[in-house]
């Protein structure tokens, strides 16, 4: 249980912040704001969520895809970060682990994680 | 201006950059005795320790049973009452005075930041202070010489930026760690 103190600051930040709920084997398109110089863009990452760990403010989770020439590229984010401008669940995913880091040792047909169906 | 508060914890901010924050909790207390140049005798509560000192304290000040510690310090109040906390809502800068956590008899690595020496291949210098001095001139031990001893439980002030200041709860995020453990009592004192 964390102080209740540390529990009502963090929340004061995170009311604002309208975050999906996704767990580990979602597909997630991430948009990240880059600023270069005074200019500001959004890039899109999108790919399996592998991984949430931590709480409160300090929470993050996993995105991996598979880039270019199946290069497996996995990328870290803080999911109350002011970086981050939305969240998007894509797909959901019928996985029984909370973290899926099985997915780096497969290629192929072997990565791939069935839709969840309800 | 001073106040007494406890440590509460570590967070973090979304902002980005990121700010490592560490929360104070505002304690609290009653100015019971104004001094000369702002210094004042001020009651807090702290555990429930008490005895007939306190008690007779408490009748003096007329104070309620929980206000069983007493501390000198700088107030903004011009009268006896509850402590003004106004000069904390436009505060910018404080310094934090806590005692550190204590460590015991520590070695000279841990008190000292020596370097030691190599694990093994047959080594024997390990974690050792190694030579304190000359030989027979000068025939003693420099005064100051770093070694082993008691190490933590002083008092150390850091200087630390607010970040945020509620008022309803009293909780105080300045940016950056602060010395001591969770839960321990210290002073902040407003710079600017």
């Amino acid at each position: 249980m964390r102080n209740k103190f540390i529990e009502a600051f963090e929340a004061g930040q995170i009311a604002t912040k309208n975050v999906p709920a996704f767990r580990a084997g979602d597909t997630l398109r991430v948009a990240v704001k880059i600023v270069e110089g005074d200019k500001q863009r959004i890039q899109n990452f999108e790919g399996i969520c592998i991984a949430r760990r931590g709480e409160g403010t300090g929470e993050t989770f996993m995105v991996r895809k598979i880039g270019a020439n199946s290069v497996g590229v996995e990328r870290i984010f803080p999911i109350y970060s002011d970086s981050i401008d939305e969240i998007v669940v894509l797909r959901r995913g019928q996985v029984r682990r909370a973290k899926l880091f099985y997915l780096r040792d497969r290629r192929g047909k072997a990565a791939k994680i069935r839709e969840l169906r309800k | 201006m001073e106040y007494i508060v406890e440590k509460i914890g570590m967070s973090r901010t979304i902002a980005v950059p990121s700010i490592p924050v560490t929360l104070l909790r505002v304690i609290e207390a009653k100015v019971c005795e104004i001094g000369e140049n702002g210094s004042a005798i001020v009651s807090y509560s702290n555990g429930k320790k008490t005895n007939r000192a306190v008690a007779g304290q408490q009748k003096k000040y007329n104070l309620s049973a929980e206000f069983n510690r007493f501390a000198t310090m700088d107030v903004a109040n011009a009268e006896v009452g509850d402590l003004d906390i106004a000069p904390l809502k436009e505060a910018k800068i404080l310094k934090a005075s806590f005692n550190t956590k204590g460590r015991g008899f520590s070695g000279v690595i841990k008190r000292h930041n020596f370097q030691g020496g190599p694990g093994g291949h047959g080594s024997r210098f390990h974690r050792a202070p190694g030579s304190i001095g000359n030989c027979e001139w000068p025939g003693r031990v420099q005064p100051g010489k770093k070694m082993p001893g008691h190490y933590g439980n002083e008092k150390v002030t850091v200087k630390n930026e607010v970040v945020s200041f509620d008022v309803q709860s009293g909780v105080l995020a300045v940016k950056g760690s602060i010395p001591g453990a969770n839960g321990a009592f210290g002073r902040v004192r407003v710079v600017k």
